[in-house]
C-alpha cells in the first residue's frame, strides 16, 4: 500500500473497499509524501498579486511566499524581525530610518536585489499614479535614497512610529523593477519575480496557483528555525467555494492545509488522528457594528451604550460559532500592541436591565407593542450587513438581543460586491464589519480620523481630540508616549460606545498531522506566512 | 440536410444577437460596482471615479454596448477587469473542463436512462417497472447539490475511493477519469429520471404501432423486436428531451462545479459575476448560449438520422 494512505482517515467499515480501490488503481486522491507537494484549499482568490495594489487577504498570503519586506514580524505580532534589512537605525527625530540590507539576496530570477530595488519599491507604493489603496501605510514619504548597495534612507516628512509594522506587511514586500516594466498591467497578474521561499509557477484565476521552491532562498526571517530554502518543493493554492468540500478534503488528504474550515467541523476535526487543529489567539481580526454618530436616534450616547450592553457576545460565540470565537467587549484584541489594560473595568458587558433603564431615563418609552418610542418615533435603526452566512446569523442574533430592550434593528443585507459603495453613503444607522489590524494605531487611525469620514470612518466619528491624540500617536518616537496616545483614543471611543463589539476570531490552521512545523502565523489573517518551517514528516 | 444545417445557423446568429445584448442589459442589473471592486475595500471616492473612467464605465449604455458590440464582431471579447487576461483565453481554459464533464455524465447516463425506460416499457406494470419509475422519480426530485454532497460524503470520505476537489488532468488518463467521476455521477443522475421516463412512454406507444405488430407476426424475436423496431422509433422523443435538458445540464454544471471545484465554464460565469467582472462573465454567457444552440443543432441532425422523412 502507498505511503499516501497513512495520512487518510482511521478506517471504519472501509478497509474493504480501500483495499478494492487500490487494486483498481483508484489511488488518485492524496499527493506522495516524500514529493514534498503541499496542496492547500482556500475559499477566495485575489483579484490580482501586485502587493502595492492588492489589498485582498487572498493576495496577501500568496505575496508573503512570493516576496520579502524589509522587516518581518514575530509570531507575538507585537515584535519587529530582521527581513531583508538585517539592521536598522532610527534618528532622533523619528524621521529617518536607515536599513542595512543582507547582500546575499537575489529574486526568483537570479538576479540579485539591491537598495535600488527598495527604493523603486516604496516609491512606486506611494505614487499617486500607482493608485495604491493602502498608500497611508507607508507614512508621509518625504524621500527614500539608496545610500549605498546595501542602505536605503527612509525619510519621512514627520515621525510615525508604527512604520516599522507597517512595513511587515504584503503591501510592502520588495519588487522588481524590470519585472514591473517588463509586464505592465500583467504585473502580479501573469508574473511576479520576487525574493520570497517560493516562485510564481502558474496561475490560473479563481482555480489554482502554483508556487515552486525558490532554491537559491536562504534569507527567511529569524522567527523561522529553518531560514531558507523551504523544505516543500512546490504548493498549490486551490480554489474551493464550497466550506464542506474544503473540510472533508482535509479530513480525507486531498488537501493537506487550510484555515478556512466550517467552526461546525472543528471539534469533529480535534478527534481524528490524521488530522491537527492549530489556533493562536494573537490574531486580530474582529467583527463589529458601528453607529453612524450622528444620526437621529443612534446619535444619543444613552441608546448606543443600552444597543451595546443588549447584545450578549458570549451567547453568539457559544451558539453560533460552536464557543470556537472570543466574544468581544473591545474594539481591538486585548493582546494587540497598545491595548489600554485599564480600559478592562469599563468595557461594556451585557446587562439588560441596565440597559433598559437607560433608555427609559433617556426618554424612550416602552410601547404596548413591546417597542420603545419616543416623540412618536420608533426606536427601530436601520443596519446594513453582507449577505453570506456569516453576516446573516450574526445580525439576526444582534437584532433578537436588541428586541429585549424594545429596539426593533431593521436589517438589509447587501453581496460583498456591492457592499462597500453601499457603507459609503449617509443610508444608514448601523453597518456590520470585520476587519485585520496589527495594533492598536493602525485600527485607530484607519476608523476613527476626521479626515476619513466618509469611509473608512463610516461612523462620522469626529473628534478633535481624537484627531489629536492620534497624531501625537503617529508621531510619537518612543513607545510609552504612542501607547499612551493611542490608550486615551480606545478610552473615549469605548466610553462613547460607538461600535458593538461582537467577536474576536482566533486564527485556526488544520492540517494532515503528517505536517510538521505547522504554527499559524496571523499577518493580516495569513495563517502560513512564509512556510518555512512546514514539512511532512518522512 | 446541409441546407437545413446552414438555415439553422443563419437563424441563430440573430438569437446571439439577442443573447449579447440580454447579456449586456443584465449585467448592468447587477448592483455590483466593479470600480468598487478593483479600488478596494477602504479607497476613497475619486480613486474609484479614476478607475471608472479609466475603464469607460462612465460612458452611456448605448456607447458601451456598441463599443462591446464591435468588439466581439471582431472576436474580441475584452480582457478580465479583475486580472487583465484575455476573456478567450480565458474561455478556452475553461470549456476543456466543462466539456469533460459533459461527456462523462452523458455517456453513462443517457444510455443507463434509455436502458431503464425500455426496460420498464417491455415488463410494464411489473416490479422492475415499478423500481425505475420510482428511481427515476427520487432522482428528478432531488437537488443537484444534495446528490453531489451524499457522493462526497459516501464515496469520498467513507469509502474514500474517488478524489472530489478539482480536476486531474486529461479525461483519458487514470488521474483525470478519477477526478471526473463524483461530479460525472452527480451531473448524471438528475439526467437519468426525465431520460428513463420518456423512453418508458414513448417505447409503449411504439410497442403498440402497426409495424411492430407485423414485425411481431414476422416471427422476429421479441428482443429484435424491442431494440430494432421499437426503440430507434420511439428515441426521437428521447432525443428531443435531451437537447432540451442540455440546458438544464449546463445550469447543474454551474452547480456541480462549484461544489467539486471543477474548473470549467460554470463556475467561471458566477465568479464572473459575483466578482463583477463584466467581460468575463459576458464571454461565459455567449459561451453557454452557443452551447445551447450547437446542442440543437445536433439534436436536429441526429432526428434526420433517425427519422429520415425529417430530413426532407
Amino acid at each position: 500500500m502507498p505511503l499516501a494512505m497513512n495520512r487518510r482517515p482511521a478506517p471504519r467499515l472501509r478497509s474493504g473497499l480501500v483495499a478494492v480501490a487500490a487494486i483498481l488503481g483508484w489511488q488518485a486522491a492524496a499527493p506522495s509524501v516524500a514529493a514534498q507537494e503541499l496542496t492547500i484549499v482556500r475559499e477566495v482568490d485575489s483579484d490580482r498579486y501586485d502587493p502595492q495594489r492588492s489589498t485582498a487577504r487572498g493576495a496577501s498570503e500568496v505575496l508573503f511566499m512570493l516576496g520579502d519586506t524589509l522587516v518581518s514580524l514575530d509570531y507575538d505580532m507585537q515584535t519587529i524581525q530582521p527581513g531583508l534589512a538585517e539592521s536598522w537605525e532610527v534618528s532622533e527625530d523619528g524621521k529617518t530610518y536607515t536599513f542595512h540590507l543582507r547582500d546575499d539576496v537575489t529574486f526568483c530570477d537570479g538576479k540579485k536585489m539591491t537598495a535600488d530595488d527598495v527604493v523603486y519599491t516604496i516609491k512606486r507604493w506611494v505614487d499617486p499614479a500607482t493608485k495604491s489603496p493602502v498608500a497611508w501605510r507607508a507614512g508621509k514619504v518625504d524621500d527614500v535614497v539608496a545610500t549605498s548597495p546595501t542602505t536605503v534612507e527612509y525619510r519621512l516628512k514627520e515621525p510615525f512610529s508604527e512604520l516599522l509594522y507597517q512595513l511587515t506587511q504584503s503591501f510592502a514586500t520588495v519588487i522588481d523593477q524590470a519585472n514591473v516594466e517588463a509586464l505592465g498591467e500583467n504585473f502580479g497578474v501573469q508574473g511576479f519575480n520576487g525574493t520570497g521561499p517560493f516562485c510564481w509557477g502558474e496561475w490560473q484565476p479563481r482555480n489554482i496557483f502554483r508556487l515552486t521552491r525558490h532554491d537559491a532562498y536562504q534569507w527567511g526571517p529569524p522567527i523561522y528555525q529553518n531560514r531558507g530554502p523551504a523544505q516543500i518543493e512546490s504548493i498549490t493554492w486551490q480554489i474551493v467555494p464550497e466550506e464542506n468540500t474544503r473540510g472533508v478534503a482535509v479530513m480525507t488528504g486531498q488537501s493537506d492545509v487550510t484555515q478556512y474550515v466550517p467552526y461546525s467541523m472543528l471539534a469533529q476535526m480535534r478527534s481524528m488522528p490524521n488530522v491537527q487543529v492549530q489556533r493562536t489567539d494573537a490574531a486580530f481580526w474582529t467583527y463589529f457594528m458601528g453607529f453612524k454618530v450622528d444620526k437621529p436616534m443612534v446619535d444619543e450616547e444613552a441608546v448606543r451604550r443600552a444597543m451595546v450592553m443588549a447584545v450578549d457576545q458570549e451567547a453568539i460565540a457559544q451558539n453560533l460559532y460552536f464557543g470556537e470565537v472570543q466574544p468581544a467587549h473591545s474594539y481591538i484584541s486585548e493582546e494587540t500592541l497598545d491595548w489600554n489594560p485599564e480600559l478592562e473595568e469599563t468595557l461594556l458587558k451585557p446587562d439588560v436591565d441596565a440597559a433598559n433603564a437607560l433608555l427609559d431615563e433617556a426618554g424612550w418609552e416602552m410601547g404596548d407593542d413591546g417597542f420603545r418610542y419616543k416623540d412618536g418615533e420608533k426606536l427601530a435603526p436601520l443596519a446594513y450587513g453582507f449577505t453570506g452566512s456569516t453576516w446573516q446569523r450574526l445580525t439576526e442574533a444582534v437584532q433578537g438581543d436588541l428586541r429585549r430592550i424594545g429596539v426593533d434593528l431593521q436589517i438589509q443585507l447587501f453581496d460583498s460586491t456591492v457592499y462597500w459603495g453601499k457603507v459609503a453613503t449617509q443610508e444608514f444607522d448601523v453597518f456590520g464589519m470585520s476587519y485585520p489590524y496589527v495594533s492598536a494605531g493602525d485600527a485607530l487611525n484607519l476608523y476613527f480620523r476626521s479626515q476619513n469620514v466618509p469611509t473608512p470612518n463610516r461612523m462620522n466619528w469626529i473628534n478633535d481630540e481624537t484627531d489629536r491624540l492620534l497624531d501625537e500617536g503617529m508621531a510619537a518616537t518612543d513607545d510609552a508616549t504612542r501607547a499612551q496616545a493611542y490608550g486615551q483614543v480606545l478610552r473615549q471611543v469605548h466610553d462613547a460606545a460607538v461600535w458593538i463589539p461582537l467577536y474576536h476570531e482566533p486564527l485556526y490552521l488544520v492540517g494532515s498531522s503528517e505536517l510538521e512545523g505547522l504554527k499559524p502565523h496571523n499577518i493580516y489573517g495569513c495563517g502560513l506566512y512564509k512556510a518555512l518551517d512546514l514539512k511532512f514528516k518522512s | 440536410m446541409l441546407q437545413q444545417i446552414a438555415y439553422r445557423v443563419l437563424l441563430s446568429i440573430p438569437v446571439l444577437f439577442g443573447v449579447l445584448l440580454l447579456g449586456f442589459l443584465l449585467l448592468q442589473l447587477v448592483p455590483g460596482d466593479p470600480a468598487v471592486v478593483i479600488a478596494g475595500p477602504n479607497a476613497t471616492a475619486d480613486v474609484i471615479d479614476a478607475v471608472r473612467r479609466e475603464m469607460g464605465l462612465d460612458q452611456p449604455l448605448v456607447v458601451q454596448f456598441t463599443l462591446y458590440l464591435s468588439r466581439v464582431l471582431q472576436g474580441d471579447l475584452g480582457v478580465s477587469l479583475i486580472n487583465n487576461t484575455s476573456v478567450v483565453s480565458e474561455l478556452f481554459r475553461a470549456i476543456g473542463p466543462t466539456v469533460e464533464l459533459m461527456v462523462a455524465c452523458l455517456i453513462w447516463s443517457i444510455p443507463l436512462g434509455i436502458g431503464m425506460g425500455t426496460l420498464a416499457a417491455v415488463y410494464r406494470g411489473r416490479l422492475l417497472d415499478r423500481i425505475v419509475m420510482a428511481i427515476s422519480v427520487a432522482g428528478v426530485s432531488m437537488p443537484i447539490f444534495f446528490i453531489a454532497l451524499l457522493l462526497i460524503q459516501y464515496l469520498g470520505v467513507l469509502f474514500p475511493i474517488f478524489p472530489f476537489i478539482g480536476r486531474g488532468g486529461p479525461l483519458w488518463s487514470l488521474e483525470g477519469l478519477s477526478h471526473v467521476a463524483l461530479p460525472a455521477l452527480a451531473l448524471g443522475a438528475i439526467f437519468i429520471g426525465p431520460v428513463a421516463r420518456m423512453t418508458r412512454s414513448s417505447v409503449l406507444e411504439v410497442l403498440g404501432a402497426d409495424h411492430v405488430r407485423t414485425a411481431r407476426a414476422k416471427g422476429l424475436p421479441e428482443r429484435v423486436v424491442v431494440l430494432r423496431h421499437a426503440l430507434r422509433n420511439a428515441l426521437i422523443p428521447v432525443v428531443t428531451l435531451v437537447g432540451l435538458q442540455a440546458g438544464y445540464l449546463l445550469g447543474g454544471a454551474v452547480v456541480t462545479e462549484s461544489i467539486f471545484a471543477w474548473p470549467g465554464v460554470g463556475r467561471m460565469a458566477v465568479g464572473a459575476i459575483l466578482s463583477s467582472d463584466f467581460p468575463l462573465a459576458q464571454g461565459a454567457i455567449i459561451v453557454l448560449a452557443l452551447s445551447f444552440i450547437v446542442i440543437n443543432l445536433i439534436v436536429d441532425v441526429l432526428y434526420a438520422v433517425l427519422d429520415p422523412r425529417i430530413g426532407h
